[in-house]
């Protein structure tokens, strides 16, 4: 599914366009939990979350995750779009809850983009 | 005979700067990239440069990363100094923190930053010197390594 048509399903807002025009995803991850993203999601996924700071932005670029989609119709702060603009990362916001976003998604047709296996005991 | 060093760099790491955790990975990260490292071994690496250093934001005064590439290894070491770790066998536990609010607010503080980094690396070592600091040691073998950055 490209970027363009996940972000028409959820009816988000731009906050930070992609830099790059088209954009296929590799599939989704959800989570407020950086070390989650961190430890499962696979590149090119979509980053649904709820967390707005700088942070997530960083963590989609350690991630090579090209876009963040903000749930809750959140504020973004100028931080968080300066880290975006910085590190070449779209944000989008949606009014929708995570719940809802994902299920839209998910029914059509993006799938979990994450990494077999589970943290180490 | 051990490898010569084909790349080194070192970047700061402030304690308690929250809104820059993330910067000194980000570096590192673009740093393997131009030094020709593979894109799974760069993933590696920083993901766990970036657990590490939000390690060091959030219970640290201040620490560096300091990064060697070999042709067949790239070496990592986080250096804090701060309160230490307590009980290491603790903080390896998955789910086990002593992170504040203010870190969890951040999306870190779930107690899987050493694991996460376990994950990650080949070879981890971890030396606490309780009211200096910590120095985690970690290397990375390129291409072939262990999958977890894909």
């Amino acid at each position: 599914m490209t970027l363009a048509r996940a972000i028409e399903i959820v009816k988000a807002d731009t906050i930070v366009a992609p830099p790059n025009g088209q954009v296929e995803l590799s599939g989704c991850f959800a989570a407020d939990l950086m070390s989650d993203v961190l430890a499962f999601a696979r590149s090119g996924a979509l980053l649904i979350t709820g967390l707005t700071s700088d942070q997530t932005v960083r963590t989609a670029m350690i991630k090579h995750l090209p876009a963040v989609l903000i749930i809750e119709g959140k504020d973004v702060g100028v931080e968080m779009v300066e880290a975006a603009r910085e590190q070449e990362i779209a944000v989008f916001r949606t009014p929708l809850s995570k719940f809802e976003a994902c299920g839209l998604l998910m029914q059509a047709g993006l799938r979990a983009a994450r990494r077999s296996g589970a943290y180490p005991a | 005979m051990d490898e010569r060093s084909i790349g080194h760099f070192e970047f700061p790491i402030l304690g308690r700067a929250y809104f820059l955790g993330g910067r000194a990975s980000t570096s590192v990260k673009k740093a393997l990239r131009e030094a020709g490292v593979d894109d799974d071994t760069v993933q590696r690496v920083a993901v766990a440069c970036y657990e590490a250093e939000m390690n060091v934001v959030l219970h640290a005064r201040s620490g560096y990363v300091s990064v060697d590439v070999y042709p067949s290894r790239v070496d990592v070491a986080i250096s804090d100094h701060g309160p230490g770790i307590a009980d290491v066998t603790k903080a390896m536990t998955p789910g086990w923190s002593s992170a504040s609010d203010e870190a969890r607010a951040l999306g870190f503080g779930a107690g899987m930053g050493l694991p996460n980094i376990k994950q990650q690396s080949d070879l981890m070592s971890l030396e606490s010197e309780p009211g200096q600091g910590v120095v985690l040691r970690l290397t990375f073998y390129r291409g072939g390594g262990n999958g977890a950055g894909s």
